[in-house]
């Protein structure tokens, strides 16, 4: 029974604090990015414009590790049970993904373009797969920030 | 190097800030959370029911061979036991009701454990475990007669094989659901060596009908019953007793029902 109730509260506090969080980094994401909206972050490999002169080009890198909760994590492993879209864990990789651009773009907020922009994703902790303990989702964003002369 | 391809020199990069975010379902975790519940609830009630029912089926079938192949757990746990005096006492009384016991007599033993719990249980494998809380309440031979006769009667009745059924497929359908190594599974399995000794109150007033009935071809006598269930209903209110009471039915109503039997 003292156990129940241990699991009930962590869920519980998994749900309010988690949702607090996430609102939270939702707000500081959307008002950075709008921020840094004048890099744009592409995949391709050249610089597609003409006539401009490179002066800078450097490699530029930003990574987030982002925990699940224990509301998430049962949700999820709820969601096993019957199939489907795994919502709960949509919103964490969402963050992940655009904070580490973000990051990334933060290592140079002079440049004008950011090419071949790479994201990697990886679980991590000390037992990430493991089903029963709490795992977290790291994502690495990486690219070749390009600056042009004015 | 010819570049791999052009774009038009007017096509400007425009930045754009996204309103919709695609990538997430706008849903109500919570809604989704009660409503996974609620099924894996569902599927647990119907599991359970239509399993439960096929336990009670074959738990009374079950040769007496593979129970004693599923009581090692339980030989396990209660191996404390204490030698003495009233453990001697404990087999004698028994070994009095076997031999009146009708139909196939198992082997019985019954087996003092040190606890104050005022308890006595019926394992798988024909183990009576007798809690010294009990012993010490216990004043007459008759008395303690009638505590082995209810759980010889859970062991006629196949009540333990019932419950530990019940306890399996309860355990085995939260396996299924979510995986053998998985938190709430532990949680539940934990919880679940208690759940499963617990007989319903109709099995618990079969047992005390039972013990009844072999006091009465023991002693040709029946005031052990009588005696012991005066005890439980004067200590009842004092709560000593109360962990006795849990799964039983009210000692009152289990004094009424030994009265009208005693008088039929």
């Amino acid at each position: 029974m003292g156990q129940l109730i241990i699991v009930i509260v962590l869920i519980g506090l998994g749900y309010v604090v988690g949702s607090i969080l996430e609102k939270k980094h939702y707000r500081s994401i959307i008002s950075r990015e709008a921020q840094l909206l004048h890099i744009p972050t592409v995949s391709v490999k050249n610089i597609i414009e003409d006539g401009v002169d490179i002066i800078d080009a450097r490699m530029v890198q930003g990574s987030v590790v982002i925990s699940i909760d224990h509301f998430k994590r049962i949700l999820a492993s709820l969601r096993n049970i019957f199939g489907g879209r795994v919502t709960a864990y949509e919103s964490l990789i969402d963050r992940a993904r655009r904070e580490a651009i973000l990051r990334m773009k933060e290592k140079s907020p002079n440049a004008d373009i950011v090419l071949n922009t790479r994201i990697e994703t990886s679980t991590i902790g000390r037992s990430a797969n493991s089903r029963k303990s709490i795992g977290s989702i790291e994502a690495m964003a990486y690219g070749t920030a390009i600056s042009y002369r004015k | 190097m010819e570049q791999p391809y052009r774009i038009a020199n007017d096509l400007k990069y425009s930045p754009k800030e996204l309103k919709t975010n695609v990538n997430v379902t706008q849903t109500s975790s919570l809604k989704e959370f009660f409503l996974l519940i609620g099924g894996v609830l569902a599927f647990l009630v119907i599991g359970y029911g239509a399993l439960g029912f096929l336990v009670d089926l074959i738990a009374p079938r079950l040769p007496y061979k593979i129970e004693q192949a599923l009581s090692g757990p339980f030989e396990h746990h209660f191996f404390d036991v204490k030698k003495s005096k009233e453990s001697e006492e404990l087999e004698r009384v028994l070994g009095g009701l076997l031999d009146v016991m009708p139909g196939e007599v198992g082997p019985y033993r019954a087996r003092l454990v040190d606890d104050n719990r005022v308890n006595a249980m019926a394992l798988p494998g024909g183990n009576i475990i007798v809690f010294s809380g009990l012993m010490d309440e216990i004043e007459s031979e008759e008395e303690l007669a009638f505590v082995l006769g209810h759980e010889l009667g859970h062991f006629a009745n196949r009540d333990h094989l019932k419950g530990l059924g019940r306890g399996l497929v309860f355990y085995s359908l939260f396996v299924l659901l979510l995986g053998s190594d998985s938190l709430l599974t532990e949680l539940i399995g934990g919880s679940l060596a208690g759940v499963q000794m617990k007989f319903s109150q109709h099995q618990e007033m079969m047992a005390d009908m039972y013990a009844l009935d072999l006091l009465n071809r023991r002693y040709d006598q029946v005031t052990g019953a009588t005696g012991f269930m005066e005890k439980l209903v004067s200590k009842e209110k004092k709560g000593r007793l109360a962990y006795y009471f849990s799964t039983h039915p009210h000692p009152k109503t289990r004094m009424a029902n030994i009265k009208s039997k005693i008088q039929n």
